[in-house]
């Protein structure tokens, strides 16, 4: 306590009331009663990652640029930046809090500079140590199972990989066309995969080259066959010769099988698949009409694609529904029904009604059915549950065998490049805690991002390390006082005229310029970026620069608990709780 | 030099000359453009002084108190509402013994809404423990910034120098304008009492219980009683060096005359003209400007009106309820005197009516025709 002074007249006294030594002594931080403390919390991108980046993490590398740091980051939890900054749908980007201020972030764009960053960096990533004895075999090369070996190679695991095609990627080759995804960059990610060790062995079908019991020397399995076969439209005339599924079409090209095709080509389907068939038959030089059978709004495929497609010259016919095909001449017949929308489905999507007596006749050189797809269970090895077109798993992944686990398309509606990478990795963590003999559910639970489903391997490989707490950031908690409007960087296209011709890629990387400012529009929700506003805020100068874990900490021996800490804080990096009485 | 310059200009060359630190300060119709005039030059380069930006008069008084507590020289402009809503900051101005500097260009408070002259806003603040000074002209406005640094950084109270909307404001005339050198040899850098070292860290205006507030106060009472006697030294050393000195009053017009005419501001000006026409015609008036109204020169006034019979104050202000301010101020400095003429307490001239010669010679005709007033309060130019 300090020392007292009586004055006993006003001429002793001072000018002003000013304290005569300092004031140390007196620990305001007892008169708190609400407590600030950081916290980074989770951002709304991250969380609706089915792959699970770290997307605030890596952003902020970027604004510094620090590319490579960035890319370590995204390698942590994604093999696939490559593949995935340029056909994932990205509902990070439905979710960025930016949507509700101007624009959001265009987080894909930045992904993919980043792993072109990192596709010129010195290959060194080198064999991921000693491998252990246990192997472990994975079904099916697809962005599934060639995530869960990259995360089991990190894991030190001795993977082999098998795949029934002479070539592996799964439906990253056979499915996606290559203007949208270049083969150098699929086969740079996969040949990375490759060099930690993981074996693929092509041509090896499973039930067919080898069964279940042939892998007794696995000890443990994950099977992730996708899904590749065309659902039919169940329509008269359908299984005639010269009716191609649209992945079956897909495929040919892929694989590099010549085709002839007529003039004329007609796609059943509103999804992705047949978006792609259009498109890939515009760069043919034929005609594609897309028929289905609801509107545009109702259309399963990316929104984005749609666009692309009708900019290239794709027809596409709504409100149609073929009920019968008849073939004549080589030429085929398309009979069918309008249709308008009725009640909500349980998709949540308006239901197509037919309208009686209003056939309709399109006459076509060709028609692919692209209806959707279906696993192929005949392979399938007994005692895996199947329930409504997919295989059924538990939430570590596990099948109703014994060490065998499954993921993809095989096992889930939801069928993305980036749900696959993600089941992918949670398979890989489950069966690292199997084979440590650790409880596999409690691994996957603690490891959530947000609420998940989404997951974090990096917080399994290092517990502790950069610590978030599970709480999404809404709009609300930002200070939007700290940001200004500024447009969203896009990336450029081909002009139309050119990218029909050839297969090569209509969408091309950022600049770094223009990837620094992107990173720079990013609120960084929930994720201190040492700002200092806090630091600069603080009335009772009771920030603390630690250069911990945390870079700033509280002074609570004289932290009053303002809270303008809390309040000034742009990004909601800062909690204030009550204290304890 | 001498430039044609209006009243805000004159207020930015004041700044200017004082080497002035720190500004703080938010626009209001009509200070807006001495702000404009010093943000320029700041921005420009050409004046090294730090202007911080705010979003309310309050803050800026508050970043005020701030940096004049850290040992700067400090300066803020505002009129009317920007005042009212300083306010309470201008008790802890006067209360930490700052010498801060403010310019408020008169203007009337709303409802109705007002831009134009009217001294309700500074008049309002006379008890915040502030200096005030009241200018006539432009020269008399650049001049006053220079004595008001002087007077307040001697006392260690703020100051506030007050002009005329529009009349001043915006209204060119010739100044003189001296140089900086000529300034600084007689306004030295300011040297605060209570600095800020990091080293011997302080808390300032610390809570002070009921033991020792009242003597706190007395010493700014004792500050204020000082003020006279500087103000007339920084005014002697002024003029000796300049040329130029106002006094905290200025009496003009006939010697021993039986009628005299108070007035401040531009008002003076105007008083001087026709005072002039009816000493001329043999009339026995004079005028006295009141520049210092804080604290309020009474011993000043009591010698100067010796021998007069009554007194005529035209208030441009009014505190409803008992009458124009001035009068008001007066009539409380002359009750202790043995001597008490009476006073006749004009209002006139509110939300920037002009008060014209005619308006002056009315109400002198008044107090010559009129034994006593007709009440505390006499219309001037009311439309009855």
């Amino acid at each position: 306590m300090s020392k007292q002074f009586q004055f006993k007249s006003v001429s002793e006294m001072p000018m002003i009331s000013v304290s005569l030594g300092d004031m140390e002594w007196n620990k305001t931080g007892a008169w708190r009663t609400q407590r600030p403390f950081y916290e980074d919390k989770t951002p709304p991108c991250s969380a609706a990652c089915p792959a699970g980046n770290d997307i605030v993490a890596f952003i902020q590398k970027i604004a510094k640029g620090d590319f490579e740091g960035a890319w370590n980051i995204i390698k942590e939890e994604n093999p696939f930046p490559g593949v995935c900054g340029r056909v994932c749908f990205h509902p990070c980007e439905s979710k960025c809090n930016r949507g509700s201020f101007d624009e959001p972030i265009a987080i894909h764009a930045l992904e993919r500079f980043v792993a072109g960053f990192g596709s010129r960096l010195s290959k060194n990533t080198g064999k991921s140590g000693e491998k252990r004895k246990e192997k472990v075999a994975i079904i099916g090369s697809g962005p599934a199972g060639m995530s869960c070996a990259y995360h089991l190679a990190r894991l030190h695991h001795d993977v082999t990989v098998f795949e029934s095609l002479p070539l592996a990627g799964g439906m990253l080759r056979m499915g996606i066309p290559s203007y949208r995804l270049p083969r150098e960059v699929l086969d740079r990610e996969l040949s990375g995969i490759e060099a930690l060790g993981v074996k693929i062995q092509t041509g090896v079908a499973l039930g067919e080259d080898v069964r279940l019991e042939d892998l007794k020397n696995y000890r443990a399995i994950f099977i992730s066959t996708g899904a590749h076969r065309s659902r039919g439209l169940q329509i008269p005339g359908e299984k005639e010769k010269g009716i191609l599924g649209g992945l079956d079409l897909l495929k040919r090209m892929n694989l590099g099988k010549r085709m002839k095709l007529g003039d004329k080509i007609a796609i059943i389907g509103g999804g992705n698949t047949a978006i792609d068939v259009a498109r890939s038959v515009i760069r043919l030089g034929k005609k594609a009409t897309i028929l289905y059978r609801r509107s545009r709004e109702e259309m399963p495929a990316f929104a984005e694609e749609i666009t692309e497609a009708l900019e290239e010259g794709v027809k596409i016919r709504y409100l149609v529904n073929p009920i019968r095909l008849q073939q004549k001449d080589g030429l085929k017949r398309l009979e069918c029904l309008r249709m308008e929308l009725g009640e909500q489905d349980e998709s949540g999507r308006r239901k197509p009604v037919p309208i009686p007596n209003s056939n309709l006749r399109i006459d076509v050189d060709h028609v692919i059915v692209a209806a959707g797809e279906e696993i192929e269970a005949s392979f399938l090895p007994e005692g895996l549950e199947k329930k409504e077109g997919i295989v059924l798993t538990r939430r570590d992944a596990s099948t109703g065998i014994k060490g065998v686990f499954a993921g993809g398309d095989l096992t889930s509606t939801q069928r993305t490049v980036a749900h696959a990478i993600g089941s992918g990795k949670k398979a890989a963590m489950a069966i690292d805690a199997f084979l440590e003999g650790k409880d596999t559910e409690e691994a996957i639970v603690q490891h959530l991002v947000g609420e998940g489903p989404s997951l974090s391997i990096f917080r399994y490989l290092h517990p502790g390390e950069r610590p978030r707490n599970p709480h999404i950031v809404p709009f609300e908690e930002l200070n939007m006082d700290y940001f200004e409007l500024a447009k969203r960087q896009e990336e450029s296209k081909r002009r139309v005229k050119e990218r029909i011709r050839d297969f090569n890629e209509v969408t091309s990387t950022l600049t770094e310029d223009a990837v620094l400012e992107e990173a720079g529009r990013c609120f960084g929700c929930g994720t201190c970026n040492e700002c200092e506003n806090c630091y600069v805020f603080c009335p009772d100068v009771s920030i603390l620069k630690s250069g911990g874990i945390l870079s700033h900490q509280v002074d609570y021996d004289y932290c009053k608990g303002c809270g303008i800490c809390f309040t000034e804080c742009p990004r909601g990096a800062i909690s204030l709780k009550e204290e304890a009485k | 030099m001498k430039r044609v310059i209006t009243g805000n200009q004159a207020v930015a060359y004041g700044v200017i000359l004082s080497r002035v630190d720190v500004i703080s300060a938010y626009p209001i119709t009509p200070q807006t453009t001495i702000v404009e005039e010093l943000s320029e030059l700041i921005a420009s380069g050409r004046l090294k002084t730090k202007f911080l930006k705010v979003e309310s008069e309050h803050s800026a008084m508050a970043a005020l108190i701030g940096a004049s507590t850290g040992g700067v020289r400090t300066f803020t402009a505002t009129s009317s509402h920007g005042l009212a809503y300083m306010h309470e900051m201008l008790h802890w101005a006067s209360g930490a013994r700052l010498p801060i500097v403010l310019v408020n260009v008169n203007r009337a408070l709303g409802a109705p809404w007002n831009i134009w002259g009217d001294q309700s806003d500074s008049l309002s603040q006379r008890d915040t423990g502030w200096i005030q000074l009241y200018c006539e002209n432009n020269q008399e406005v650049l001049d006053t910034i220079v004595q008001a640094y002087l007077i307040a950084e001697t006392v260690r109270l703020p100051v506030m120098v007050v002009l005329d909307a529009f009349v001043l404001s915006h209204t060119a005339e010739a100044v003189e304008i001296p140089s900086i050198e000529e300034v600084d040899s007689i306004l030295p850098p300011f040297c605060p009492d209570y600095p800020i070292d990091t080293q011997e860290p302080r808390a300032y205006s610390v809570i002070t219980t009921p033991d020792y507030f009242l003597e706190f106060r007395y010493k700014v009472q004792k500050a204020m009683e000082q003020v006279p006697e500087v103000a007339k030294k920084v005014d002697d050393e002024f003029k000796a060096r300049f040329g130029r000195g106002y006094g905290a009053i200025e009496r003009y017009g006939k010697e021993g005359a039986k009628v005299l005419l108070m007035t401040s501001g531009t008002v003076t000006s105007t008083s001087r003209t026709v005072i002039k026409k009816l000493v001329e015609k043999g009339l026995s008036v004079a005028g006295i400007k009141i520049k210092r109204f804080r604290p309020f020169p009474s011993e000043e006034i009591c010698e100067a009106i010796q021998g007069a019979k009554k007194i005529a104050v035209i208030d441009r202000n009014l505190s409803a309820g008992v009458g124009g301010i001035f009068a008001q101020e007066l009539r409380a400095s002359l009750y202790s005197r043995e001597e008490r003429p009476p006073v006749f307490g004009f209002v006139s001239g509110l939300g920037g009516r002009d008060i014209t010669p005619e308006l002056i010679e009315e109400a002198i005709q008044y107090t010559m025709e009129h034994p006593q007033p007709e009440g505390d309060i006499v219309w001037l130019g009311l439309k009855r």
